[in-house]
C-alpha cells in the first residue's frame, strides 16, 4: 500500500534534472517529503466533509467518500485508554523516543522470530513495523506481528538477513471513544464541550449514564461521565503517519540504504500528488519558477478532477 | 423456534418461560470459572451471602447439578462451596495458622474459617503443602482447640459484574450451573416483546434518520436522549396504555400518600367482597384540600412566628368534610347495595321507589376523593373508611429502568415525534419539511391511540349486541 521512498525520490530528481534545473539532495527530500505527506494526510478529514455534503454513485471505485475512507484507514486504529487520576489518557503519546531496530541473520530457518530488548518495548507499546528480508520490504502480508513475536507467513532461506524496522505510533486525531463493560453492550461515547457538560450533569433527562455515557478531552485526557465509569474505555483514533525517509550510504555519491529507509505510508494512489508537491516545494527551493508552475497546475488540475 | 436466530428475540423458549440459563462447567475441576448471562434483563447483584440483607437485591440466584435434574442452590453452606476438618492442635489468637486432622484438597484460598458454634476464625490465606495447615491473612479471631470441628467456605460462593457471573468456589468437574431469576424478575421479561426499549429507540434512530445526505445530518445523541425521552413522558399522559395501579386500603385518617412515580390520577374505585370495582368520583366542586391554612389575628391579618414565616392552622374544611356523612351529599337511602350481585336480595328492594331528579353530579354512593396537592396525598370521604380500594394512575414513563420503554404499536409514531422535535427546532430547515413532518407526527400519534386502544372486532359486536335488546317503557 506504501508508496516507495526511493521510486519518488528517483522520479522527483528525473524531472528536476531532466533540463538540468537542480538537484535535491536526500536531506531535502526528506524533509519535504514529511512536508508533503502531512499536507496530503491533513487534507483528508476535510476532503471527507466536503464529500460528504455531495451526493455519491454507489459504483465500484468511484463513490469518493470510499475512496477517501480507504486513503485514511491506513493510519486508524484502537487501543484502550488508561484510567488514571486525571482522567483516560488517550493511547500512545508518542515521548520522543526514536525507532528501534533487530537484525536477524538467518542460520536455522524459521517462521517465528521473538524480538527483544528496546524493539520488543516499542512493539508491546504499539508500534508499526517495517520488515526486510535481504534489504526487500515484505508487505505487510507477508508478516504478523503478536506480542513480541515476529511470525512470517513463508521461510526465508537460510543465509538471508531479516531486519525489523519499529517505528512509535504518534496518536493524531481522536474518533469514537467506546465503552464496554463485561457482557453489556459496547456502548459510544458523547464528546460534550465544557459548557455543555454541567447542564447535562444537572438535566435530569440528559444526565449522562452507563448506557449514554459522555466524555470531555483536554490535555490529552478523556474526562468520562458518569464517573463510576473507571475502565473500559477504547479509544479509535489516526495515528500520524511514519516520516519519510531515503536513506543512503556512502560518502562520495548516495547509494540507496532500503532497510534504514522509510517509505511513505500514503495511499499507493497518491503517488503522482506526492511527486508533484514535492516538486512544487523544490521548486521553491531551487528558485525555478517554471517548476512551481507546472506543479501547481497540474495539482489544481488533480484537485479539480477529484471534488468537482 | 427455541433457539435465537438472528430475529429480534434473543432468548430461548427457556430464559423466557422458566428464567433460566444453564451452562455446563469445565471438564477438569477448577475455582473461579466465569458464565456470561446472555438474557434480555441485566442481572443485579448484591451479596450471595444468603444470610446477608444485600442477598435480597439480587435478582438471580444460582444453582448447580450434577445430573441436571436436582438442582442446589449455591450459598456459603452448598456443599460444593463448603468442607469440614478437625483440628489436630490448639491455635490460640496469636496465631495465623490453623491444623486440621485430614489432609483436604477442597480447601481453598480465601475460604472463610468457622467453628462449629459458627464463631469467625479468619480466612485463608495459603495453603501449606500436605493440605493441613492453612495460613490466614491475620492472627486468628478466636481460639481453636484439638478436636474442633471447623466448616471451611467461601462468603461469596460467586460474584456477578456486568452480566458475567463468577463462581468462587471450586467447581467440580462438568457440572450443571444455571442462572434462574426471581419471580418478579420475570415478571418484567414476560411480555417485554411488546415493547421497544428508548434506547433502542435511540440508536435505531441515529442510524435511520442522522447522517450525511439525510434531512438530519448531524444531531448530539443527548439531544436525540431528550426528545426521546420528552416523546415518551406526553405520550405517557394520553396515547399509551395506563397501566400503573395500587391495591391500597383507606386508613382511619383518610388519606394516602400519592405513589412515587405519580403524575395524574387515572380512576379510583372501591372494591367489593366480589372484586368489582365502583368508580369513586372527586370531590372537586364539593371541597377541597386547602394550600395554605394560616392563623390569623382577630382582625384577620396573617400572623407571623420569630422566624417570620406564616404560621399554620389545622384545616377546618378538611375535618368538617372528613366528619360528614356522604349520604347527605348523595341523598342516598339507608341500605347500601353496593354489591354487584344482581342476585343479593337487597339489590331489588332498594331498587324500588327512587328519587327523582337529583344532581346526577352528586347523586352517587361510591364515596369521594380529593387531591391533597400541599401534602401530596389522596383524602376520602369517610364512607371509605378501611375499604379496599384501587388507585390506577399514569407515570411519564421515565420512573424506573424498566419504564423506559415504548409500546410497539406507537415506536413509529416515537420516531416521528423525534424527527418533528428535532427539526422544529433546527435553524436552516424550511418550514414546508417542519410542516411536513408535523403531519406526519399527528397522523402517527393518531394511529397509535388507535391501535392501543385495543378496539376488537368481537368485542365491539358484542356491545353493538345491546341494541336489539327489548327495552320496556
Amino acid at each position: 500500500m506504501a508508496i516507495n521512498v526511493n521510486t519518488v525520490y528517483q522520479t522527483v530528481l528525473l524531472i528536476l534534472n531532466k533540463e538540468q534545473r537542480g538537484y535535491m539532495t536526500p536531506l531535502e527530500f526528506n524533509k519535504i517529503g514529511g512536508q508533503v505527506q502531512l499536507e496530503i494526510f491533513e487534507k483528508y478529514a476535510e476532503d471527507m466533509n466536503q464529500q460528504l455534503r455531495v451526493p455519491q454513485i454507489d459504483l465500484d471505485y468511484s463513490d469518493r467518500q470510499l475512496n477517501v475512507d480507504e486513503k485514511i484507514s491506513i493510519f486508524k486504529d484502537i487501543d484502550t485508554a488508561t484510567y488514571t487520576t486525571n482522567g483516560f489518557q488517550i493511547p500512545l503519546q508518542y515521548s520522543g523516543s526514536s525507532s528501534a531496530s533487530q537484525q536477524f541473520t538467518i542460520a536455522n530457518p524459521g517462521l517465528q522470530y521473538t524480538l527483544t530488548g528496546d524493539t520488543a518495548s516499542l512493539l508491546t507499546t504499539g508500534g508499526v513495523a517495517s520488515v526486510f528480508l535481504n534489504n526487500v520490504q515484505l508487505s505487510n502480508n507477508d508478516f504478523s506481528i503478536s506480542g513480541s513475536i515476529l511470525t512470517l507467513n513463508s521461510q526465508p532461506p537460510a543465509g538471508q538477513v531479516l531486519i525489523i524496522n519499529i517505528y512509535p505510533k504518534q496518536f493524531y486525531r481522536l474518533g469514537t471513544v467506546i465503552y464496554s463493560a463485561g457482557a453489556l453492550p459496547i456502548q459510544e461515547l458523547e464528546r460534550v464541550g465544557g459548557s455543555q457538560l454541567y447542564h447535562l450533569l444537572s438535566s435530569n433527562l440528559t444526565k449522562p449514564t452507563t448506557t449514554y455515557p459522555i466524555y470531555t478531552y483536554k490535555n490529552n485526557y478523556l474526562n468520562v461521565y458518569p464517573v463510576s465509569i473507571k475502565s473500559g474505555i477504547s479509544v479509535n483514533y489516526l495515528r500520524k503517519p511514519i516520516q519519510p525517509i531515503w536513506a543512503f550510504t556512502g560518502t562520495n555519491q548516495y547509494v540507496f540504504s532500503p532497510t534504514a529507509s522509510n517509505n511513505f505510508e500514503l495511499h499507493s494512489s497518491e503517488q503522482t500528488e506526492v511527486i508533484l508537491k514535492i516538486l512544487l516545494y523544490a521548486g521553491v527551493v531551487i528558485r525555478d519558477p517554471e517548476i512551481v508552475q507546472i506543479a501547481a497546475s497540474q495539482i489544481q488540475q488533480q484537485e479539480m478532477n477529484q471534488k468537482s | 423456534m427455541s433457539i435465537p436466530n438472528g430475529g429480534l428475540i434473543t432468548e430461548t423458549n427457556r430464559q423466557y418461560y422458566a428464567g433460566a440459563q444453564q451452562f455446563q462447567a469445565s471438564s477438569t475441576s477448577s475455582v473461579g470459572q466465569t458464565f456470561t448471562s446472555t438474557f434480555d434483563t441485566n442481572l443485579t447483584f448484591s451479596s450471595s451471602d444468603n444470610a446477608s440483607n444485600g442477598y435480597n437485591l439480587n435478582n438471580f440466584k444460582i444453582f448447580t447439578s450434577v445430573d441436571a435434574i436436582t438442582w442446589a442452590e449455591l450459598i456459603p453452606s452448598a456443599v460444593i462451596a463448603s468442607t469440614t476438618g478437625t483440628s489436630n492442635t490448639v491455635s490460640a489468637i496469636n496465631q495465623k495458622n490453623v491444623t486440621v486432622a485430614a489432609a483436604n484438597t477442597d480447601v481453598l484460598v480465601g475460604m472463610t474459617i468457622l467453628k462449629a458454634d459458627g464463631s469467625f476464625v479468619g480466612i485463608v490465606a495459603s495453603i501449606a503443602a500436605g493440605n493441613q495447615t492453612f495460613t490466614c491473612i491475620s492472627n486468628l479471631a478466636v481460639a481453636v482447640a484439638n478436636l474442633d470441628v471447623l466448616t471451611f467456605r467461601f462468603a461469596q460462593p460467586y460474584s456477578e459484574l456486568n452480566n458475567i457471573v463468577t463462581i468462587n468456589a471450586k467447581l467440580p468437574a462438568s457440572i450443571f450451573v444455571k442462572i434462574q431469576l426471581n419471580e418478579d424478575t420475570l415478571w418484567d421479561s414476560n411480555g417485554s416483546y411488546s415493547y421497544t426499549r428508548l434506547d433502542d429507540v435511540i440508536d435505531n434512530f441515529l442510524i435511520a434518520y442522522v447522517g450525511a445526505g439525510k434531512l438530519i445530518p448531524s444531531i448530539k445523541r443527548s439531544d436525540v436522549i431528550f426528545h426521546a425521552k420528552r416523546g415518551l413522558q406526553e405520550f405517557s399522559y394520553d396515547t399509551l396504555k395506563s397501566i400503573r395501579s395500587q391495591e391500597l386500603t383507606v386508613p382511619l385518617s383518610l388519606t394516602l400518600t400519592m405513589p412515587q412515580d405519580y403524575v395524574n390520577y387515572t380512576r379510583f374505585s372501591w372494591v367489593d367482597q366480589m372484586g368489582v370495582q365502583h368508580t369513586i368520583y372527586p370531590a372537586n366542586e364539593l371541597t377541597l384540600r386547602p394550600y395554605a391554612t394560616p392563623t390569623q389575628a382577630d382582625d384577620g391579618s396573617i400572623v407571623q412566628d420569630s422566624n417570620n414565616s406564616n404560621t399554620e392552622l389545622t384545616s377546618q374544611i378538611t375535618g368538617a368534610w372528613n366528619a360528614n356523612n356522604p349520604r347527605s351529599l348523595s341523598g342516598a337511602f339507608l341500605n347500601d347495595y353496593n354489591v354487584a350481585d344482581l342476585y343479593w336480595q337487597n339489590y331489588y328492594n332498594n331498587a324500588l321507589g327512587q328519587r327523582y331528579g337529583l344532581n346526577p353530579v352528586t347523586s352517587q354512593r361510591n364515596g369521594w376523593f380529593v387531591v391533597d396537592d400541599r401534602r401530596g396525598q389522596f383524602g376520602f370521604s369517610s364512607d371509605l373508611k378501611e375499604k379496599l380500594i384501587t388507585l390506577e394512575y399514569v407515570s411519564d414513563g421515565n420512573a424506573y429502568d424498566l419504564d423506559a420503554r415504548i409500546p410497539k404499536m406507537a415506536e413509529e409514531a416515537l420516531y416521528a415525534h423525534i424527527i418533528y422535535s428535532i427539526l422544529s427546532t433546527s435553524i436552516g430547515v424550511q418550514e414546508y419539511v417542519v410542516q411536513r413532518f408535523k403531519k406526519e407526527r399527528s397522523a402517527k400519534l393518531r394511529n397509535a391511540k388507535i391501535r392501543l386502544s385495543n378496539i376488537k372486532l368481537d368485542e365491539i359486536v358484542q356491545v353493538f349486541r345491546n341494541q336489539s335488546k327489548w327495552i320496556k317503557y
